[in-house]
């Protein structure tokens, strides 16, 4: 195999469809990206969503091709999300991902979408083996590397945190993802409202609370103290239960991961935690931190380097795909 | 006083109480927590370890003595326990993984058939002394007979497993299993294990089939 590997990825798990060229050398050249955006007060509706991706999907991957300064022609793989994610959504990126294939003669490259945050982030990050808090609308999930595989340490037992902030927000009557909004209301109040915490052993649930912050918000209380509350607790649970992994693993290097990863109050809890235990924290640059085409496109490349590819007649998408079930060579070959 | 160990939420200190070896543990303010929620929680989590060790050992589980509690300080101090913790001893090569993960499953056993969850079951809260297998930290216990419940604390000890002993993981729950059934009974140990299935089954994107 010929060096610095180029490869194209595509996202398209959820609301965001995104491409992305990446080089071995060079890392990511570009990030191009189009989001769904629902009407005020809804979520995503996946048929809605898949629309969307359909609509816009040949002009995303024709501008990250022309951002990245690469030929089609000189690509040596194309990569897509297999999962999970919704299905709809996942049908648009893995057909535009196999035409791409098939009309350059290049072989298709299955990413696990988790995987890609995690992946990329060390890449921009330059954390090499940490433990990860991915912290998203799809995830909620402490994770460290053990013999080749990613392995859950803890999580979320019902909503993740992107969840629960989305049915926050459109309970108030904004559209997802929320996590923004509430983190600008949340920053004008410091009225704490007690609200459940549930940690159980290393894992979090947050159905309770957030059936308790709507009865809040419906008899009245203003919404920046229930959002602030909801804050405290939610972001208090999940940095506890990173603690206790922490102190588990001893591991000194904490990345966190994911659309959530954006919220200030979080990584401000996290950096004054890890403090405690002499561990250093990496928090994904803001650009990256949401769903994008670059994190398939570099996962997709570490793989496709240790020879991971798919036929094109198998390459289904898969809904359900926990990312510790996923072999990684390119961590045991190193 | 020496700081022994810092866990996730509380500093443990050893030093001396009435001549005897013995353990400090202050549940230390967390600063990253709102004050209000922090105080609340660890006065709560504070008797309540109390409480369960107790009761623990009212149902003949090996946990730490207990010398003194104070709420208002949230801190515990108890008996000093002189051994490895059950996470280096599946570490370290040359040992029986199989014998001692048995009598972790009767200890475990135990204390479920005596109507208590720990809720906190990893392997650093496993130490092995001369009395044998020994739990410690009951901050997350709670009194419970619900299948449900000691199913959660089969699954914490099944992930720690995976996650920090993946090459053993397999074997060493298998005898665990044995010893626990030994205690509370096949059938009663095959229904925390069917439910220990159906929660795994609950978590983000498990396969359904």
């Amino acid at each position: 195999m010929r060096g610095n590997l180029c490869v194209l990825g595509i996202e398209s798990t959820a609301h965001t469809f995104s491409a992305s060229v990446t080089k071995e050398n060079e890392k990511v050249l570009s990030d191009v990206k189009d989001v769904y955006v629902p009407p005020e007060g809804s979520g995503i509706h996946p048929t809605e969503a898949a629309k969307h991706h359909a609509l816009v999907a040949a002009k995303v991957i024709k501008e990250a091709l022309s951002a990245s300064g690469v030929k089609a022609g000189d690509l040596d793989a194309v990569a897509y999300a297999m999962g999970p994610g919704l299905g709809p959504c996942l049908r648009v990126g893995a057909v535009s991902a196999r035409t791409m294939a098939l009309a350059l003669g290049r072989p298709l490259v299955p990413v696990n979408h988790a995987i890609g945050h995690i992946e990329l982030g060390c890449m921009l990050t330059g954390a090499k083996s940490p433990l990860v808090l991915l912290i998203s609308g799809g995830h909620t999930m402490v994770i460290s590397c053990s013999a080749g595989m990613w392995r859950v340490l803890g999580e979320t037992l019902d909503l993740t945190l992107g969840q629960l902030l989305d049915q926050l927000g459109r309970h108030f009557g904004y559209s997802s993802p929320c996590g923004r909004r509430i983190e600008e209301a949340a920053s004008r109040s410091h009225r704490y409202l007690r609200l459940p915490y549930t940690v159980k052993g290393n894992d979090v649930s947050f159905s309770g609370l957030i059936t308790a912050a709507k009865r809040l918000v419906d008899v009245g209380e203003p919404f920046e103290d229930v959002c602030f509350s909801v804050q405290e607790s939610a972001f208090a649970t999940t940095v506890e239960v990173t603690e206790r992994a922490l102190a588990f693993t001893g591991s000194k290097e904490v990345m966190v991961v994911g659309g959530v990863a954006a919220n200030k109050r979080l990584s401000e809890m996290l950096n004054v935690m890890v403090e405690r235990h002499s561990a250093r924290l990496s928090v994904v640059p803001l650009r990256y931190s949401g769903d994008c085409g670059a994190q398939i496109a570099w996962t997709g490349l570490l793989a496709f380097k240790e020879g991971v590819t798919i036929p094109v007649e198998k390459s289904v998408i898969r809904q359900s795909w926990r990312l510790d079930t996923v072999p990684l060579p390119w961590r045991t070959a190193a | 006083m020496k700081l022994v160990y810092r866990g996730a939420e509380a500093d443990i200190f050893s030093d001396e109480w009435g001549g005897e070896g013995a353990i400090f543990k202050f549940r230390k303010p967390l600063p990253y927590r709102h004050p209000e929620l922090d105080a609340e929680i660890r006065a709560q989590r504070t008797v309540r370890e109390a409480e369960i060790i107790h009761d623990a050992k009212a149902a003949g589980v090996n946990a730490p003595s207990l010398y003194y509690v104070s709420q208002p300080e949230s801190l515990i101090v108890m008996e000093e326990i002189n051994g490895p913790r059950l996470k280096s001893l599946l570490s370290s090569p040359g040992r029986d993984p199989e014998g001692i993960s048995f009598d972790f499953g009767v200890t475990v056993g135990r204390l479920h058939r005596g109507g208590i969850m720990h809720g906190d079951l990893t392997t650093s809260n496993v130490l092995v002394d001369r009395a044998g297998v020994r739990l410690i930290d009951f901050g997350l216990s709670a009194h419970s007979i619900k299948v449900e419940d000691h199913a959660v604390d089969l699954r914490l000890i099944k992930e720690t497993l995976a996650g920090a002993h993946s090459k053993i993981a397999a074997v060493v729950m298998a005898s665990f299993m044995k010893g626990y059934a030994s205690e509370v009974g096949e059938a009663r140990a095959k229904t925390v294990g069917r439910k220990l299935v159906e929660i795994e089954r609950r978590g983000r994107y498990a396969r359904l089939e």
